[in-house]
């Protein structure tokens, strides 16, 4: 069968650690990575792409939160805080959270998760790659031709009338939109028919549920957001009078039509950070996860009622006080399946014997912080609260918690906790920490300001503000500061590890779902055959091995007859 | 699957490793079965997010139609429900012929699958023409968008109070001098209309031409079968929509007394009586051109679709050609199939919606 290429590891009974040829270099030159169809070669692709916007999105941040060290002018004039701010959030929206966890993680993991050999559809998954690139050139463009000012949002009428980019800007939105539609698609279908022997729907590790629930939410909303943002093309092209007032247009319907795109669309970005911390939480507490399907189910329940709280975007902005009421009470009810998830991982980490590992010291950040967002976000609903605190900075320290806080922290757990898996190398976890630390204190120090100075009325999206406000800004910069030099000292301990690292064992931290039982890197096709599925979870499945340093399979390790005896009892 | 296994792994040039043992199977598939249910889920998927690109428009029709009911009265007086019906009988009959096909590549009937294919193609083309006309003859009319809109009951005056919008479709139509609107003013209007048709009658007739030459010199060369299958492709287009567009001309020609009369236009208005009164200070309703949006919007995306359509059904013509389907592998036909059915559904809307409000 020509199966086994190369091992490091002569033991016949150990499954195969690493391979001499694997995906990163079974081809060469640049036609093999630009018109690859290998699902984990493209999702690097997305993943170099995502940090790169990443870094992109955090100077404008960096500048901004420079700007507003003081409430004058420090580094540039209002329309260049304007457009600063617009663009920090328009990349950081469209380029980095909704693409980041399932289209660069998700690429790479969810088809060895089910053991297949790729996605469903592999040239489309190319496609949707390519659209992400000419989205981004878009909004690169757009940058260069004028900016844009309008806020991520793009609000009519400003959106009509400004003079900056918008149209540009709105093509690179529709084209990100596809190929956000795209990989959704592609995942579902290969969820449903793709699944190997034995994994029945609630024998799939929780990170494709997560991915599920996230594809539903892409496929069913975005194109919501691309009609809008067709429509609003068209408005400002040819004067149509949908959304323009002088026309006889509803700028609140903008408002409905945007709102029922990117609120789901934030639990595009929230779910599949939560899959991670399912899969993070187990395997670093080498514990079965508590409440499996409880988990399943209410990753499900998020996407149905993402889709239904739209208008709590729009408490001031005039729609009927009914309207307001029942949003209002829908948004309180999507916290009983964010809290389901929180209590259930904390439950897992009860007794389990949990290693500090970065993956693990990021999960644990997500949890902090995604509940603090997740709480604050009670405020909001309630509908006298909101009045007050409605376009300030509380609003923006919620939306970073959740966002920033919780969803990106959610991608750098699942970059550390798949990193050998996807490298084939192991990275400094000192450093790792170190950095894991750095990003969660300057989060922090960033954001729970923000929530001091909404609540005492510092509007969002202003360039100066009064005096008494400027110590608190200041600590919000700093941690800005902080956060930025972590991140890249994060990056900075990945990329050495590529070059420097360790090479990997086949499962580093003990997990007990597919991927880990393909060597690191993983060949070509992933599989030889197709693996045969058992409960994700159960950790006493695998056993550490000194020699390997990494975790095999309790039956391979011939002699040690407790570990299989013990794996027979537990958790079944 | 083991042979699939086998072969690949010593096959490592990756973008091409969907062509190997059978080519009809893909390489991460274990049986066609799959692969066909694989590709059975994504096209519905596909169809549901197509489902709510559109749900955008109906919703901005729903809300403006509850809102300003008058202005959709009004103004749909202006659209042609002939011309309408006709175009909903050849997408009609478009759609019998594609799932005529698709049962013909189930059978593995290539003949029969080819001649529903063109005819389909034809069908598209053929809307496609009458479209075109109907978009000329609105635009002569200054039916247009709302930023574009020029009422009717204005063309004598001028197209002085330039239109808000600087659009580039037909600047041509408001440059008429003081055309008195009767009769005299509707035939100089359906001159023009006739005359910007020629234009693109003249690049169909070239096309068509060019495609025939070039059909009729490559149809002999084996190696050259793709060339001539898009030719092919091309020609059919061409001459469907010369055949729509010219069967519409013909058709105005004879009952061109159809287009609305001022005195049709005043019955619209006087038919709900509280207009009947404000006749004196609102000739019109004010946002008439709001409809002309919706109807340009919805139309226009419409037929960006039936675009994609015809790419999709020529490049199952040239598939077919190349004898690619077979009773086992037609995924293909089903998906295109399932597609175009979707496209002609959303017309099946369409009309009632926009044309037919009474």
């Amino acid at each position: 069968m020509a199966t086994v290429v190369d091992s490091s590891n002569p033991k016949s009974n150990f499954p195969i650690q690493y391979r001499e040829l694997n995906y990163l270099n079974c081809s060469k030159g640049w036609k093999s990575w630009f018109f690859t169809l290998d699902h984990k070669r493209i999702g690097i692709m997305y993943l170099i792409g995502v940090t790169c916007a990443f870094f992109l999105g955090g100077i404008f941040a960096v500048l901004l939160r420079t700007e507003l060290l003081s409430p004058n002018r420090v580094l540039m004039g209002p329309d260049a805080y304007n457009q600063m701010f617009t663009l920090h959030g328009a990349i950081m929206t469209f380029l980095v959270i909704i693409p980041g966890v399932p289209a660069a993680i998700g690429n790479i993991i969810l088809p060895v998760m089910l053991g297949a050999k790729d996605v469903a559809f592999p040239r489309m998954n190319l496609g949707s790659f390519y659209l992400w690139m000419f989205g981004a050139a878009f909004f690169l463009a757009a940058m260069v031709l004028g900016g844009l000012d309008t806020g991520w949002t793009f609000y009519t009428p400003y959106s009509i009338t400004s003079s900056t980019a918008v149209i540009t800007a709105l093509m690179g939105v529709f084209i990100l939109g596809f190929s956000s539609i795209f990989t959704g698609l592609n995942f579902i279908v290969t969820i449903h028919t793709m699944r190997p022997p034995g994994m029945t729907w609630f024998k799939m590790p929780l990170f494709l549920w997560a991915l599920y629930a996230t594809a539903l939410i892409q496929i069913l909303a975005t194109p919501i957001l691309g009609i809008t943002g067709l429509l609003l093309i068209v408005e400002r092209a040819f004067h149509i009078g949908i959304f323009d007032p002088a026309l006889g247009g509803d700028p609140v319907l903008f408002q409905h039509f945007f709102w029922f795109y990117s609120h789901p669309a934030v639990y595009v970005m929230i779910l599949p950070a939560m899959g991670v911390v399912s899969e993070v939480i187990a395997v670093h507490s080498r514990k079965h996860i508590f409440g499996y399907r409880f988990i399943a189910y209410s990753s499900i329940a998020i996407a149905i009622f993402g889709f239904l709280v739209w208008g709590h975007h729009m408490f001031v902005s005039g729609q009927s006080k009914m309207v307001a009421v029942i949003f209002s009470g829908i948004t309180f009810s999507v916290s009983i399946p964010s809290a389901i998830k929180v209590f259930n991982w904390l439950t897992t980490m009860y007794k389990g014997s949990i290693r500090f590992t970065t993956a693990m010291c990021y999960g644990l950040a997500f949890i902090f912080i995604f509940s603090i967002g997740g709480l604050t976000g009670l405020f909001l609903a309630t509908l006298a609260t909101d009045i007050h605190l409605h376009d300030t900075y509380f609003v923006v320290a919620h939306f970073h918690y959740v966002m920033m806080g919780s969803s990106l922290v959610g991608l750098f757990a699942a970059v550390h906790h798949w990193w050998p898996k996807i490298t084939g190398k192991m990275f400094n976890e000192f450093w790792g920490r170190i950095a894991c630390l750095g990003v969660f204190m300057g989060f922090n120090l960033t954001f729970f300001p923000q929530f001091l100075l909404g609540t005492r009325g510092m509007p969002r999206r202003y360039y100066t503000y009064l005096p008494e406000f400027q110590n608190l800004h200041i600590l919000s910069t700093m941690g800005a500061y902080l956060l930025g030099l972590s991140s890249a000292l994060m990056a900075a301990t990945l990329i050495y590890s590529v070059y420097r690292g360790k090479k990997a064992p086949a499962n580093p931290w003990g997990g007990a779902s597919l991927e880990w039982q393909c060597s690191s890197p993983p060949p070509h096709n992933n599989f030889d055959h197709p693996p045969l599925a058992g409960d994700p979870y159960v950790m006493e499945s695998v056993v550490y091995n000194e020699e390997i340093g990494g975790f095999v399979p309790v039956e391979s390790q011939g002699d040690n007859k407790e570990s299989v005896t013990a794996s027979g009892d537990n958790e079944v | 699957m083991n042979t699939a296994a086998t072969k690949t792994t010593d096959e490592h040039s990756d973008s091409h490793d969907h062509e190997h043992h059978d080519s009809r199977l893909a390489h991460h598939f274990d049986s066609h079965q799959q692969q066909f249910d694989t590709g059975k889920l994504g096209i519905w998927l596909f169809l549901v997010t197509e489902v709510l690109f559109f749900s955008g428009l109906f919703g901005f029709y729903a809300v403006y139609r509850s809102l300003h009911p008058e202005v959709f009265l009004y103004a749909s007086q202006f659209l042609d429900t002939t011309l309408g019906a006709a175009n909903t009988v050849v997408l009609l009959f478009s759609s019998l012929t594609m799932a005529w096909g698709v049962r013909c590549a189930q059978l593995g009937q290539t003949k029969g699958l080819l001649v529903c294919l063109v005819t389909t193609l034809a069908c598209a083309a053929i809307f496609l023409g009458v479209k075109s006309f109907e978009y000329t003859e609105k635009a002569h009319h200054g039916l247009l968008w709302a930023g574009m809109y020029q009422s009717p009951e204005h063309h004598e005056a001028e197209a002085a109070a330039a239109p808000a919008a600087g659009g580039e479709a037909s600047d041509h139509a408001h440059d008429e001098s003081a055309a008195a609107h009767d009769d005299h003013s509707d035939d100089s209007l359906f001159e023009k209309t006739k005359h910007t048709l020629s234009y693109m009658t003249t690049v169909l007739w070239t096309i068509i031409l060019l495609s025939g030459v070039a059909l009729g010199v490559l149809i002999k060369n084996p190696n050259k079968k793709t060339l001539a299958t898009i030719a092919g492709c091309f020609l059919v287009s061409a001459m469907g929509m010369q055949v729509g567009a010219y069967a519409s001309i013909g058709y105005h020609h004879l009952g061109h007394a159809e287009k609305p009369t001022d005195e049709e236009i005043l019955m619209a208005e006087t038919v709900p009586a509280e207009y009947a009164k404000q006749k004196e200070k609102v000739p019109e309703p004010e946002l008439a051109g709001t409809f002309f949006s919706v109807y340009f919007c919805m139309t226009g995306l419409h037929a960006i679709h039936i675009i994609g359509g015809m790419i999709a059904i020529s490049w199952l013509i040239v598939r077919t050609v190349h004898g690619a389907f077979t009773t086992y592998y037609f995924g293909a036909v089903d998906f295109v199939g399932l597609y175009w059915h979707l496209v002609d559904l959303i017309w099946i809307y369409l009309f009632p919606l926009l044309y037919l409000i009474n």
